[in-house]
């Protein structure tokens, strides 16, 4: 069956959510459940790392515009990075990309949050 | 003729030196597929050759409107802009001998000092015009450079077209993407509804869907139930006064926005309240013409209106969450029906648990005993005992209601009756003793159970009982006289015991033929309604008391199944027949 993993993990005041697998209606309450876990915990900062993403559905990307509403009214945001250009395309014909930030990688991402803390 | 000769060679050989770049010109433009860089080149070199300082491009968009697509030396603000050219021009115009009549094209090209306007032909229809301002040297443009001017254009033109076709291609296909994406979007929900949610996670789902595909930030998804059009979910700021207008849009036969609504007289208020609280695009759900639900949407995030394509996607996503939410509900429903069935088996187990798997022989009697359960599963019960003193106890019941409850308080009237009888004496006192039980464990007039029983003295064949409100057992003496079994009290279960119970004994001899009965022996009823009777139920034992116990329950079987005629049973029927032989 589809296959997905969430790993999750804390640098300074940055939390980096790594997605690997299928992100479809069958697996988007998995990352639910890891917004949910990040607002209770407070984490507002968050890089979501699409390196190991293969596949997206519009479920996968509701998900996001679902929780990005509460993380921004805590001036926090969620910034999306490495993704491929098959899942990039999704984000693309949906107009996610006026929406959300975008980096190549990781690191340009977790500076980004770094720069607007000083 | 010499002379003739010269004349045209030397305008020859001008045209030759403009022959070159031309060649060049078309190689460049002609080797592109990229429209902006075809215009720019096109416009630049014109201004070029012809030293011009202004200078735009228009293309046809949509029958006479033109879009800027290029411009130089002249405000940039005006491209993008659309101009409405109503008089096709099929060659190179100057635009100070255009009819000077009130169109506002030829306004807005003096106004922007464009002197020149050259149609982009290709295969013979225009895709876009250019226009020019005036020569810097000279004042005006000569025979020699329109017919170059034109020239260029008609270079262009069809690398122009094949620019603009590449272009739509492109829009088609990302059209198609997003037509792939949705279908996907479809079959990925589809996929996971199939495996049978319940309504909170189809809601859940089909909220993600809209969020991801359309890009939402106030939605509202409304469900039908026995009251109207109810609020499942929202993340609209007024929807209190949303559940006031749902009523009015339940007849909405397709998605529509809220600016179409406003145009169409039924739907004018509703819509104008939607708009107020910001929603711009209704999709009702229906299952088989009925409106079931209802999702309402504020406008989208990355801007752009609802469009036909993305209405139709919403209905299909709409239906396609409607069909499951409806398919969880009816499989909820047939579990609740599996959990009755199970429980009425549970009824049915406790009930034949209780009957006596084997008839004792009494010495000096012949007995028989039938019981139908039926399909609802009733409260009848009969018992025979055994006494240590060589006595047996006879008892029947019929307790109210039926299922599990009717099956457990039986239950509670045997453990009680079982607990008693082997050591009582007194019939009367343990009908008191019984009643006050089965009343501590009924709550007060909630159940109740009609109770006959009695000891029967195998010696002297003397049958002590006592009747708490059940049908009277008939006996029928061999002399062919009936009495009925009456003496007793109150029915079980509604009263403690305060009066106490009477009973009575008869001396059963050779010949006489006792019958317990329940009420689904009297009271079988056929198709309409006509209840068995107490009265043919003597007419047929009276007939009967000749043959053994067994053969009289036979008899009365029969004369039940000629009366019901295969009419549903809806009571249990029980039959416990004590002959003296």
């Amino acid at each position: 069956m589809t296959d997905f993993k969430i790993h999750h993990r804390d640098g300074e005041g940055v939390s980096v959510i790594e997605l690997k697998g299928y992100l479809d209606a069958h697996t988007a309450p998995d990352l639910e459940t890891a917004f949910q876990k990040l607002l209770t915990e407070k984490k507002y900062n968050v890089v979501v790392n699409c390196r190991d993403l293969s596949y997206i559905s519009s479920a996968g990307l509701g998900v996001f515009m679902a929780y990005v509403e509460d993380i921004r009214k805590n001036m926090g945001d969620i910034k999306l990075t490495n993704m491929s250009p098959k899942v990039y395309n999704v984000f693309d014909l949906l107009g996610f990309p006026i929406l959300y930030e975008i980096y190549k990688d990781e690191q340009e991402a977790v500076s980004r949050f770094k720069q607007i803390k000083k | 003729m010499r002379h003739a000769h010269t004349q045209p060679g030397t305008l020859y050989s001008k045209e030759t030196s403009d022959f070159l770049p031309l060649f060049e010109f078309s190689n460049v433009v002609n080797s592109s597929l990229d429209l902006d860089f075809i215009l720019s080149t096109v416009l630049r070199t014109l201004m070029g050759k012809m030293l011009v300082t202004r200078g735009m491009v228009f293309l046809k968009r949509n029958g006479k409107l033109f879009q800027i697509i290029t411009a130089k030396g002249v405000d940039h603000s005006v491209i993008g802009q659309t101009l409405e050219i109503d008089r096709p021009l099929r060659s190179l115009h100057a635009v100070a001998k255009l009819p000077k009549d009130t169109a506002a094209w030829i306004e807005f090209l003096n106004y922007h000092q464009q002197s020149l306007i050259i149609p982009i032909l290709s295969q013979r229809r225009i895709v876009g015009y250019i226009t020019l301002g005036e020569r810097l040297s000279k004042p005006s443009y000569s025979a020699t450079d329109k017919r170059l001017i034109q020239s260029l254009v008609s270079l262009s033109g069809a690398a122009i077209e094949k620019a603009l076709i590449i272009d739509q291609v492109k829009e088609a296909n990302r059209n198609l993407d997003r037509k792939i994406q949705e279908l996907n979007t479809l079959f990925d929900l589809s996929k996971e509804f199939n495996i049978g949610l319940d309504e909170k996670k189809v809601v859940r789902l089909v909220t993600f869907a809209l969020l991801g595909q359309i890009g939402v930030k106030k939605y509202a998804l409304c469900l039908r139930d026995h009251d109207g059009l109810n609020i499942i979910e929202s993340r609209i700021e007024g929807s209190a006064n949303l559940k006031s207008i749902l009523p009015s849009l339940c007849d909405l036969e397709h998605s529509a926005t809220t600016q179409d609504l406003l145009k169409q007289k039924t739907y004018r208020i509703a819509a104008a309240q939607l708009i107020q609280i910001g929603i711009t695009a209704v999709v009702p759900m229906h299952i088989q013409h009925t409106t079931k639900g209802m999702i309402l949407l504020g406008e989208r995030l990355r801007g752009g209106m609802y469009t036909r394509a993305d209405l139709e996607f919403l209905y299909s996503l709409g239906n396609l969450a409607i069909i499951s939410i409806e398919n969880a509900h009816l499989f909820k429903e047939a579990l609740e029906k599996q959990r009755m069935e199970d429980e009425l088996n549970i009824a049915r187990e406790i009930q034949q648990g209780l009957l006596p798997e084997k008839l004792p022989s009494i010495p000096g009697f012949d007995i028989a005993a039938l019981t139908i359960p039926s399909k609802e599963v009733g409260g009848d019960y009969y018992d025979i005992i055994t006494r240590q003193n060589g006595d047996y106890i006879l008892a029947i019941g019929d307790v109210s209601g039926k299922g599990t409850p009717a099956a457990l308080l039986m239950a509670n009237v045997q453990a009680a009756l079982r607990a008693l009888a082997p050591h009582c004496t007194s019939v009367s006192e343990t009908t008191g003793q019984i009643n006050d039980l089965t009343c501590a464990n009924t709550r007060s007039g909630s159940k109740f159970i009609t109770f006959f029983w009695g000891i029967l003295d195998a010696q002297t064949h003397r049958f002590r009982f006592s009747n708490a409100g059940h049908n009277p057992p008939f006996l029928l003496r061999k002399d062919g006289t009936i009495e009925g079994l009456e003496e007793g009290g109150l029915i079980l279960g509604v009263f403690k015991t305060t009066t106490p119970y009477a009973e009575a004994s008869v001396t059963l001899l050779p010949g006489d033929v006792l019958v317990m009965y329940t009420d689904g022996v009297s009271e079988a009823m056929n198709q309409h309604n006509d209840q068995f009777t107490e009265e043919q139920l003597e007419v047929i034992l009276k007939e009967s008391t000749h043959l053994s116990a067994k053969e009289i329950i036979q008899r009365v079987q029969q004369a039940l199944e000629s009366h019901t005629q295969g009419t549903p049973q809806s009571d249990d029927i029980t039959m416990l027949v004590l002959k003296a032989v």
